[in-house]
C-alpha cells in the first residue's frame, strides 16, 4: 500500500492532489425500508485488517513527508437492493471474497423481509471516508 | 439483480466540494465496472480509469456513455506498477482501492 502510494506520487503534478475514498473501519449495517419506515436488521461480520494497513500506510507517507493531509470527511454511502434474491447474491459474492459467512444475518433479514408488508428495499450502509492529501514534491 | 450504489451520489458530490475538477487530468485507480469514474468524467475531467480486473474493465468500456467517451480512458492496470510518465496528472483518486 505504501508502494502504491508513492508510485501515486510519482505521477502526480508537483503539488497534485491525492484523494483516498473507502469505507471507513466499521462493519457494515443492513437494514429495510418499508412502508412501516426503516428497520435496521443487523450488522455484517467482515475482515477490517486491510482497512487498518491503508491507514497505517497513509500515516506513513505523511511521516515521510510525500504529503501533506488537508481535509478528511466522512460520508454514508448505501447500497440499496430491490429483492431478496438481489440481497442474497451480493452476500454470496460478498462471502465468495473471503468474507465470513453472513448465514444468520441472511436469516433475520429473510424473517424480516417476509414479516414486513408493502414494497420494500434492502439496504445495506457503510461511512465512507474521503481524505485529501496534497504532493510536496518539487 | 438490481444494485444500486451510492444512489444518493454522496461519493461525487463529496469529491467535488474538495477540488476544483474542471479540465484536470485524472488517474482513477481501481474503477471496477467504472461508475465512479462516468461521475468524475461529468465533472469536466479527463480521465485514466485503471483495475486489475479484465473483466470489470471490459464492462466499464460498455457501459460509458458516447457524449463522455472523448474524455474517459479504461486500461487494464495496476496501483503497484503505474506506466505513465512523471508528473502526468493533476489529480490521482484512490476509489476503494489503498
Amino acid at each position: 500500500m505504501v508502494h502504491a502510494l508513492r508510485e501515486a506520487q510519482g505521477v502526480l503534478q508537483p503539488d497534485g492532489i491525492l484523494f483516498d475514498l473507502r469505507p471507513e473501519p466499521v462493519h457494515r449495517r443492513v437494514g429495510i425500508l418499508s412502508d412501516a419506515g426503516y428497520q435496521e436488521i443487523g450488522v455484517m461480520r467482515e475482515d477490517l485488517t486491510d482497512d487498518y494497513f491503508a491507514n497505517r500506510a497513509v500515516k506513513q507517507v505523511l511521516r515521510e513527508g510525500l504529503f501533506r493531509s488537508e481535509k478528511h470527511i466522512e460520508f454514508n454511502c448505501n447500497r440499496v437492493m430491490d429483492t431478496l434474491n438481489d440481497f442474497r447474491t451480493w452476500l454470496l459474492d460478498f462471502v465468495d471474497r473471503g468474507n465470513p459467512s453472513q448465514d444468520s444475518l441472511l436469516e433475520r433479514v429473510e424473517h424480516a423481509h417476509l414479516t414486513l408488508r408493502g414494497r420494500k428495499k434492502i439496504i445495506v450502509s457503510a461511512p465512507l471516508m474521503l481524505r485529501r492529501l496534497r504532493n510536496l514534491a518539487r | 439483480m438490481t444494485l444500486r450504489i451510492d444512489p444518493e451520489r454522496n461519493e461525487v458530490h463529496a469529491l467535488k466540494g474538495m477540488a476544483d475538477w474542471r479540465g484536470k487530468r485524472v488517474l482513477e485507480i481501481g474503477c471496477g465496472n467504472g461508475r465512479l469514474t462516468r461521475r468524475i468524467a461529468n465533472l469536466g475531467t479527463q480521465v485514466i480509469a485503471i483495475d486489475p480486473d479484465r473483466k470489470l474493465i471490459t464492462t466499464a468500456r460498455k457501459e460509458l456513455p458516447a457524449r463522455i467517451s472523448e474524455r474517459v480512458r479504461f486500461r487494464v492496470g495496476s496501483a503497484q506498477e503505474l506506466k505513465y510518465p512523471k508528473e502526468t496528472f493533476d489529480i490521482v483518486v484512490f476509489a476503494w482501492s489503498l
